[in-house]
């Protein structure tokens, strides 16, 4: 199984998608903060991230900074998925896009399970 | 009683900050219905179990907008709302009721200190049983997304030199004077103005802030033995000691 590392501080969303992901084959570990999130990464190496960038203390955007800075999780592909709505992201898409590895932008209210596992999977072939 | 709305400035429970606040707030308990439901679809024997949180999902969203029009109503028609004898330990007791099945959702344990006889207090009981639910619920939902945090509320009471005191608490240093300060500044121009204390747009914070000020009380980070919260303080009402 591919481990996916999964950035959601609220609780219920939070078994919600794991539900979700789980179904669709993937192992999933949830962070509920920034800190949390790298200490999982660090205990087991994620195949993938999908990250709110709202979370309390320190953003999501602070945590792909100090995730990027490791190299061994360089590669790894993640999807921010959030509330924040494209049109606050317009500015800083190319910043995330090219510097930061962010291979995909979805807007929570807007995107079910279905289209959220289909981007997950569109990233990584699934090792059942 | 009541403020002057034009003393309310910008910060007033009439301000679009707070109502842009509201609808990000709300946008969570309805991507949480779509998601519950989603799975639900997938998975038949979790029905019951999911229809129940959906259920309290859609009545905690419902409060929110009832506490904010509590709000409205409270600013534009002080005249309405009767500053009575109220029971601090009934009000925190009640609120609690309320807030029992969205704290079951989240995982959290409520613990309710209302031990000690405090006496009636002056406010208007459905404003202040409303802010201190708004409060709860606001922490309810952000507990679990802290690092380090036991996962209970106490909603509590204690008499201090300035008068009772009612409020939230919690087990984290997060929950402070400073946070609430900078929250307030930054309500204006910020999407998560109380970023150290919560994930959301801590609109429920906001509605119980207002919703005090239009009682003319205050909502301030405040301590209850070794745990940090947010509350008012109250004060005695000699007029009538006599209450249930």
């Amino acid at each position: 199984m591919n481990n996916l590392l999964l950035v959601e501080p609220d609780y219920i969303l939070g078994n919600e998608y794991k539900t979700g992901l789980e179904r669709a084959g993937w192992n999933v570990i949830i962070a509920k903060s920034a800190q949390s999130a790298i200490t999982a990464a660090d205990k087991v190496y994620p195949d993938i991230v999908i990250l709110e960038i709202q979370l309390i203390e320190h953003s999501g955007i602070e945590f792909l900074y100090e995730f990027r800075s490791y190299p061994e999780w360089q590669q790894i592909p993640v999807i921010i998925q959030t509330q924040v709505p494209p049109s606050e992201f317009f500015e800083s898409w190319d910043l995330l896009k090219n510097e930061l590895g962010v291979v995909s932008y979805l807007y929570k209210p807007h995107v079910n399970l279905k289209k959220l596992i289909s981007t997950a999977n569109s990233y990584i072939a699934i090792k059942m | 009683m009541g403020r002057n709305i034009k003393d309310e400035g910008e910060f007033s429970i009439l301000s679009q900050q707070l109502l842009l606040s509201i609808a990000e707030e709300l946008k969570m308990p309805l991507i949480q219905i779509a998601r519950l439901s989603e799975n639900n679809r997938a998975n038949e024997l979790k029905n019951e179990i999911t229809n129940t949180v959906i259920q309290e999902t859609a009545s905690s969203a419902l409060r929110l907008i009832d506490n904010y029009i509590l709000g409205v109503r409270l600013t534009l028609e002080p005249q309405n709302f009767e500053i009575e004898a109220v029971s601090v330990s009934s009000v925190l007791y009640d609120a609690g009721q309320q807030l029992e099945a969205i704290a079951k959702n989240y995982g959290v344990e409520l613990e309710l200190n209302i031990a000690g006889k405090f006496g009636p207090v002056s406010a208007n009981k459905q404003g202040l049983q409303a802010a201190l639910v708004s409060l709860g619920a606001a922490l309810i939902e952000a507990l679990p997304a802290l690092d380090n945090c036991q996962l209970k509320l106490h909603l509590a009471t204690h008499r201090s030199r300035y008068g009772v005191v009612a409020g939230v608490y919690a087990d984290t240093k997060q929950i402070s004077a400073q946070a609430l300060k900078t929250g307030r500044k930054l309500q204006l121009s910020s999407r998560q103005p109380l970023m150290n204390l919560t994930h959301s747009s801590g609109a429920g914070v906001f509605i119980a802030d207002a919703i005090l000020k239009a009682m003319d009380l205050s909502l301030m980070a405040s301590r209850h033995h070794s745990l940090y919260g947010i509350g008012t303080v109250l004060n005695p009402n000699h007029q009538l000691q006599l209450i249930p």
